[in-house]
């Protein structure tokens, strides 16, 4: 058995130990798969307390406690798709920001991939695809460009934060695929960013 | 009220006897080719329907002669068989007598071009399939451009580009008048940005399949698909060279995009740009000894040129805050390019050696021109619709005509080639 793995099984059991009293003290036990309907439709409210509490709980491991083996590795989702949505709904992975044809990164995109380098070192299992977006106000040929810019200029700064640069690849869309299809500067301050996205080692 | 004082020269012009002969001798002459020539064009004469002919051949073959710039098609009057009567009561110089008739599974046309004399000026034969008569009414009007006016059409030219019809981003084909849009590509994957080979016979552009964006090279019929591997990131806006095999490609090392040359086996990579800055967007000047670009090294993306070797870059841009997608006319006089203006993009016109430069402003936002083979046209992606389609206009701006209408068609590319005198499939003419 691998190392790995052996932090994997020893982490859930730890989890478990100390999610066994919270869960008695609600009214329903809760199943150990309930990120799965947290990122879907709203749950009912029978469920809703349980992910709640344990988001928080895991927030507060992340932040407080850097040496804790005891990540929640036992919530994440095997299937991709729902492990990108729930660890960017739950702010693990932050995307960064851009201003108008710029590709330097705020204060703002440093602090989410400060985040999102936390996240990655502790969870070397995933590899990162960092692609890189732009808004639709510029020329699709220069966008591609940009985005190749945004894309690598974060791969940079994610490697500087101790993100292995091996687990990291990137690719430009320019403009092709844009967050949010609006034509006002709302819509274009989402689509100018390099977002972060899980991929299987 | 140009065409009415045209028609009235004519018609002066026209009681001199021997004149529509002279006048056609003389008009074969390239340098001398700027009179336009009235032609009687009445339906072919044949026991086929109108249904059968008239819209696979009969109004594309008068479209292309009505858009040549050599013709004009002079009304007709009725009940006048196609003769030299006809060219007379039609203020015409010529006729052009059509006979169709099926010989087994073929389509047969006759084409005469008779003076108002009654001589001969062009015979010509032609033959296909039903689905070839386009391609014969396009071959058809080269060779009546060719021989009345010296210089080769471009009714059988193409344009590539890429929609999104049938799911993602696929690289298609339709001829210059937006007829018979075809898929080239079938990647099921985003795949953008085709470019002509010089030959026209096959096409370079970007795909993600691979969830990298890569080149790519397929000939014309949706054939011979290959990658070009360049180990670099990017491979955008790649271009086929006009007079050798190498391409040339926007490659990302270390997310610094820069403009480099690769054969097109993907051997002997080389950089042309060295700056810091984003480059972008080369295209090749129609001699192939120079490459234009976009560069953001002034601080915001402009237009330069340098040598094929990479040396002597010199700035052709300096309006407005954007500029891109810039491309030479084939006589290499003028280039095309994006450029905004009052927070829009239009298509400017520049010509980089006196610093001149006019706008092409139509609605929405326009991009990404491409020249037509004579230079007389400009295909480009406009959004003005609400989605982006393609259009043709002449390069004054009139004469606007969209070209597609299904899902979202951009990134235009016009063939190099508009006139195949020796077509490889049919029609043949005899």
């Amino acid at each position: 058995m691998s190392k790995a793995s052996k932090a994997f099984l020893g982490s859930l059991l730890v989890a478990a130990i100390i999610l066994v009293p919270a869960c008695r003290s609600k009214k329903t036990p809760a199943p150990k798969t309930v990120p799965t309907t947290v990122s879907s439709t709203p749950p009912p409210d029978v469920n809703m307390t349980v992910p709640t509490t344990t988001v928080a709980t895991a927030t507060q491991d992340f932040v407080q406690e850097t040496t804790t083996p005891r990540v929640t590795t036992e919530n994440l989702p095997a299937d991709v798709e729902e492990l990108n949505r729930m660890v960017q709904t739950r702010g693990y992975i932050q995307d960064a920001f851009f201003g108008y044809d710029e590709a330097a990164i705020s204060a703002d995109a440093q602090a989410a991939l400060s985040s999102s380098a936390t996240w990655l070192k502790k969870n070397g299992q995933y590899n990162v695809l960092i692609e890189g977006h732009c808004d639709e106000r510029g020329t699709e040929q220069y966008n591609l460009a940009l985005g190749d810019r945004r894309a690598n200029t974060v791969k940079d700064f994610l490697a500087t934060l101790g993100v292995d640069s091996s687990r990291m690849r990137t690719v430009s869309y320019g403009e092709e695929r844009p967050f949010d299809a609006g034509h006002a500067e709302a819509s274009w301050a989402k689509n100018r960013r390099a977002h972060l996205v899980l991929v299987g080692k | 009220m140009k065409s009415i004082l045209l028609t009235i020269l004519f018609a002066t012009v026209s009681t001199a006897p021997l004149f529509a002969q002279t006048q056609i001798q003389t008009t074969i002459d390239p340098t001398k080719a700027s009179t336009i020539i009235r032609i009687a064009v009445p339906r072919p004469e044949t026991t086929l329907t109108l249904e059968a002919i008239n819209s696979p051949f009969f109004a594309p073959l008068t479209r292309d002669l009505a858009y040549s710039g050599v013709f004009a098609i002079a009304p007709i009057p009725p009940n006048i068989p196609a003769s030299a009567d006809l060219a007379k009561a039609a203020n015409a110089q010529l006729v052009l007598k059509l006979t169709m008739a099926m010989d087994e599974q073929d389509f047969v046309v006759d084409a005469r071009v008779i003076d108002t004399t009654g001589a001969l000026q062009f015979g010509q034969r032609y033959r296909g399939t039903a689905a070839a008569l386009p391609q014969m009414a396009h071959k058809m009007a080269n060779d009546l451009v060719r021989t009345f006016n010296g210089k080769p059409g471009i009714f059988q030219s193409d344009l590539a580009f890429a929609s999104n019809r049938t799911g993602a981003f696929e690289i298609w084909l339709m001829d210059w008048d937006g007829a018979n849009q075809r898929q080239i590509s079938r990647h099921k994957g985003l795949s953008i940005l085709p470019s002509f080979s010089a030959d026209s016979d096959r096409l370079v552009y970007t795909s993600f399949v691979r969830g990298t964006s890569d080149m790519y090279v397929i000939n014309r019929r949706g054939g011979g698909r290959i990658r070009i591997p360049s180990n670099l990131g990017l491979n955008t806006s790649a271009t086929f060279s006009p007079i050798s095999n190498d391409i040339a490609f926007v490659g990302s090392l270390h997310g610094n995009p820069d403009i480099y040359l690769i054969g097109d086996d993907g051997s002997n990579l080389r950089r042309l740009t060295t700056t810091s800055s984003i480059e972008s967007t080369p295209e090749w000047s129609p001699n192939g000894r120079q490459l234009s670009f976009t560069s953001g090294r002034s601080g915001t993306p402009q237009i330069y040129q340098m040598d094929a070797e990479g040396t002597n870059v010199r700035r052709i841009s300096f309006e407005g805050d954007w500029n891109d997608d810039a491309t030479w006319s084939p006589d290499g006089e003028q280039m095309a390019y994006t450029s905004r203006v009052n927070g829009r993009f239009q298509i400017r016109i520049a010509n980089p050696s006196t610093g001149a430069s006019r706008v092409v402003a139509g609605e929405g936002s326009n991009e990404q021109p491409t020249w037509s083979p004579d230079g007389k046209w400009i295909g480009f992606q406009s959004d003005r619709s609400g989605k982006w389609q393609i259009y043709r206009m002449r390069e004054d701006g009139t004469e606007l005509l969209q070209l597609t209408f299904d899902g979202e068609n951009k990134d235009p590319d016009w063939s190099k080639k508009g006139d195949d005198s020796q077509p490889k499939t049919p029609p043949t003419p005899r």
